[in-house]
């Protein structure tokens, strides 16, 4: 009785499991995998830390990040005039800063494992692998590693999650562009989430957080936000400038 | 985790030889993980088990926007602020003085401004304890005590008439990994608390959007009355590891500086902000940028600025109001506009009846039903039935609390429908045929004057008229006072106040539909029209930072309590003092005009058209300041 009950039990399971429970079978590339659609335009809001990203923040002005001595001491010897002279001025669009700036990105896959992020804004593109290849490494956008994060939550019937971005060896930069640092050992977090609006609006949420051992006293957590744009109207190119 | 593993589990589960039931319901279990989670990436999880429930205590990080989070901002702060005219007007025009008055000390905060505020905060589910279906979630905010609901089982959204609160109305639903909350029936808050208003027509979307411990917030505020367009923002909130200790932030006002009068609220009048460009200056910063608005959400900004001459320009043509043209309210209506009667439960034995005329209330109980105003003579039947919906008995009294045929047009149908039983068979009832035959009207003596001079329907008269301050009675348990308010918006204005249920009656006193229809033909007047507004002030007391406590019906527009009644008392003492200031200066009644003295209220109590427009009421205000009548002079 007992082994027919359990047999019976392993059957079931088999089924659940064979049927799979959420639907067809497993996507075989990320741009078929995605949970939900962040290609088209985008334009930046910039609503939230507005006098640290619309404007330039005066020297010193580090408010709500946590720097540590030696970052505190960098932030103190931003020389804008000095970035020029050593065409260092794309140091503010850098991966761990790029999605906090104002301006538009311009989303698209570039194959089936490779998202695609440019940005008019100091015309930084960034490229997000969802697979084994990298790219970036050393550069201002360093190597995004990319992946499609269910989260197990359990209501509805269609996976749900996220987009989740880890970045690292970026070149060193500035998270403001009051000269505010990040080196080169700096990991970047980023979710990035698409959310419908009742209006018909959508929004791309980016929450990042940036870990520095080297500069940070502890991690640097924000988000960010970017509002759907029907086409490319209002692409404007900008070069990188140390200062708006 | 891959099929193999199932095989293993099971085996082992064999061998022990466990329980029938626990051996069955593992397997299940397991069986569903294993569908579930395929394709499933742990890997990158650091924190608790991902997941979109978002129970548990919580507060705001202090990266982001972490000067705002402590002190509001600075004045003439408002960069990224989607502000229309009448928003930025406001702003320049609020002075922090203003929260040291009585009624500003605790006010409350609304959703999305506590999320940016210090202080825990708490979310918990609440489940039908039968079904356990998810009835709602709740939360706790330490910044102001305040209690928000947000209801999870797709029960629709009160009508327009009804109360407004901090924490508004709120449903929510799960869409993907997010909770999505829409909220409507907010209060008039801050969007920053230095001086960036939030209406009480707002709306507000809000995703909450859970990574492991930390949940990623986005607001989208939609206010037609302040912003150009819609004002969304991004917060990120932590989860606190254990319980937070510490949540009181209890709050009672108090005089704060002796010697103000009730009638004095601070404001600057726009172009004498003396602290104009203290925040621009300090952080180096284009003003143009620093008074908000679309522009300066974008990188066109950057464009915008890079010419100074024209932006410094452009922004000094923003520090008063435009040429015009002159703004309508652009909230939702209150107003049922169905022809029928809506009854809405106010507190005690109190209801309000909301339909196309004037506010109704009914007090009911054994003695039979007080009714204060009678509506529009159009569709007094339907009050009537109404009532009998209510109450049994029949109705007693009807008070009017002013003559407009709002108020009394139902007067002679309302009074056919009742009787007074206490005069019926008494000593009244053999001096007079009709004693007791219909229901009393009560009304100041002015009340009858008007209507005899209006020569409408004498059954529709007070047949119980006073001429004192106060008129009192106890009715149906509770003490029922009646205080005629002198020369407000006519000269036959009464207010009722019912103690022990502590709902206020103002007629149109309070009128959240329109500035105050001051009929200076008819004795009204802006100063009458203050002392009123106060008198009523002091008699009102609120349960927790300044809501609920004593209910307010309102001549026209939505149920409310006293902080709708002090922002509507602060409105007109700001537009009076920039009415005296330019009369002072001079100005004729056209300057004035010109002025648009009430361009930062015109989105939400302004009118063209209609009975009572705007230039009517500013020539009312023009007109009782230099003439006031019957010597009511500031």
């Amino acid at each position: 009785m007992v082994r027919r009950l359990v047999v019976s039990a392993i059957l079931a399971a088999l089924t659940i499991y064979a049927q799979g429970g959420r639907g067809p079978a497993p996507p075989r590339t990320a741009k078929a995998a995605a949970l939900y659609d962040i290609t088209g335009y985008w334009v930046a809001v910039v609503t939230e830390d507005w006098r640290y990203r619309m404007v330039t923040p005066v020297k010193g002005e580090l408010g709500g990040v946590a720097l540590n001595p030696a970052g505190r001491k960098i932030a103190g010897e931003w020389d804008p005039a000095k970035d020029e002279q050593s065409g260092d001025q794309c140091r503010s669009y850098g991966a761990a800063a790029l999605m906090n700036n104002p301006g538009r990105l311009h989303i698209t896959w570039q194959d089936d494992e490779t998202l695609k992020i440019e940005a008019d804004n100091g015309q930084q593109t960034r490229l997000l692998h969802f697979g084994a290849a990298t790219s970036g490494a050393g550069e201002w956008q360093g190597s995004s590693k990319a992946l499609w994060e269910i989260v197990p939550a359990g209501r509805g019937d269609k996976p749900v999650g996220s987009l989740k971005v880890v970045t690292t060896q970026m070149r060193p930069g500035y998270l403001r562009k009051n000269g505010v640092p990040y080196s080169g050992t700096a990991v970047l977090t980023e979710y990035l989430d698409r959310v419908n609006e009742p209006d018909g609006n959508a929004y791309l949420v980016v929450t990042s957080t940036v870990e520095d051992p080297v500069y940070l006293a502890q991690p640097f957590q924000s988000a960010s936000h970017f509002r759907k744009q029907p086409d490319g109207a209002g692409w404007k190119p900008r070069p990188c400038v140390t200062r708006w | 985790m891959e099929a193999p593993a199932l095989c293993d589990q099971v085996v082992i589960v064999m061998k022990k030889r466990w329980s029938i039931a626990a051996s069955v319901s593992s397997l299940l279990a397991l069986a569903s993980v294993l569908a579930f989670g395929q394709g499933l990436d742990f890997s990158g999880h650091t924190g608790l088990p991902a997941g979109i429930d978002i129970s548990g205590s919580w507060y705001p990080l202090p990266f982001q926007d972490s000067g705002l989070i402590t002190a509001s901002g600075a004045l003439a702060e408002y960069g990224g602020i989607p502000l229309n005219e009448a928003g930025r007007l406001y702003a320049l025009a609020w002075n922090p003085s203003r929260i040291q008055g009585r009624q500003h000390q605790c006010m409350g905060y609304v959703p999305p401004y506590t999320y940016n505020q210090p202080g825990n905060l708490r979310f918990w589910e609440e489940r039908d304890p039968y079904t356990q279906r998810l009835v709602a979630l709740k939360q706790y905010w330490q910044i102001s005590e305040g209690t928000r609901t947000i209801w999870m089982d797709d029960r629709p959204h009160p009508p327009a008439y009804a109360q407004h609160t901090w924490s508004g109305f709120a449903t929510g639903r799960y869409e993907g990994n997010q909770l999505t909350v829409y909220t409507t029936h907010l209060k008039r808050g801050w969007i920053r608390a230095n001086g960036i208003p939030q209406s009480d027509g707002a709306t507000l979307v809000e995703h909450f959007i859970r990574h492991g411990d930390r949940i990623t917030y986005l607001s989208v505020v939609n206010d037609p009355v302040y912003l150009e367009e819609p004002f969304s923002r991004t917060y990120t909130l932590g989860r606190s590891i254990k319980e937070p200790d510490t949540w009181q932030y209890a709050c009672d006002d108090g005089e704060q500086i002796l010697g103000r009068t009730e009638d004095q609220v601070e404001s600057y009048f726009w172009g004498r902000h003396p602290f104009l460009h203290e925040f621009a200056d300090k952080n180096k910063i284009p003003f143009l940028g620093t008074l908000g608005g679309p522009v300066t959400m974008y990188a066109e900004l950057l464009d915008k600025v890079s010419d100074q001459k024209a932006a410094e320009a452009a922004a000094t043509a923003e520090l008063k109001p435009s040429a015009g043209p002159i703004q309508v309210s652009r909230v939702a209506d209150p107003t049922p506009h169905d022809g029928e009667i809506h009854v809405l439960p106010v507190q005690g034995n109190i209801f309000m009846l909301a339909g196309d005329g004037g506010n109704v209330a009914v007090q009911v109980g054994d003695q039979g039903a007080i009714v204060v105003n009678s509506g529009a003579g159009g569709i007094p039947d339907n009050i009537v039935a109404a009532i009998k919906k209510l109450t049994d008995k029949p109705i007693q009294f009807i008070v009017n609390t002013g003559f407009q045929p709002d108020y009394t047009g139902g007067n002679a149908k309302l009074r056919a429908a009742g009787f007074d039983p206490s005069v019926e068979g008494s000593f009244f009832s053999g001096q007079f045929a009709d004693a007791g035959k219909g229901a009393t009207i009560i009304g100041h003596q002015n009340v009858e004057n008007h209507l005899m001079a209006l020569k409408t329907a004498p059954e529709g008269w007070p047949s119980d008229t006073f001429v004192q301050a106060r008129r009192r009675k106890f009715h149906n348990g509770e003490a029922v006072e009646i205080f005629h308010v002198p020369n407000a918006v006519t000269d036959a204005d009464s207010v009722v106040h019912f103690r022990r249920s502590d709902v206020i009656v103002t007629g149109d006193i309070l009128n959240l539909v329109n500035y105050p229809h001051i009929d200076v033909k008819n004795g009204g007047s802006i100063q009458g029209e203050l002392e009123a507004l106060n008198f009523l002030l002091d008699r009102t007391v609120y349960q927790h930072d300044e809501e609920n406590g004593t209910m307010i019906i309102p001549g026209r527009g939505r149920l409310c309590d006293e902080w709708e009644l002090a922002e509507y008392r602060d409105m007109l003492v700001i537009i009076r003092d920039r009415v005296q200031d330019l009369i002072r200066s001079g100005a004729t009644l056209d300057q004035v005009q010109a002025a648009r003295v009430t361009a930062d209220y015109d989105t939400r109590f302004g009118a063209t058209a209609g009975a009572w427009t705007t230039p009517m009421f500013v020539e009312a205000v023009y007109t009782t300041l230099k003439n006031p009548p019957n010597g009511i002079k500031r």
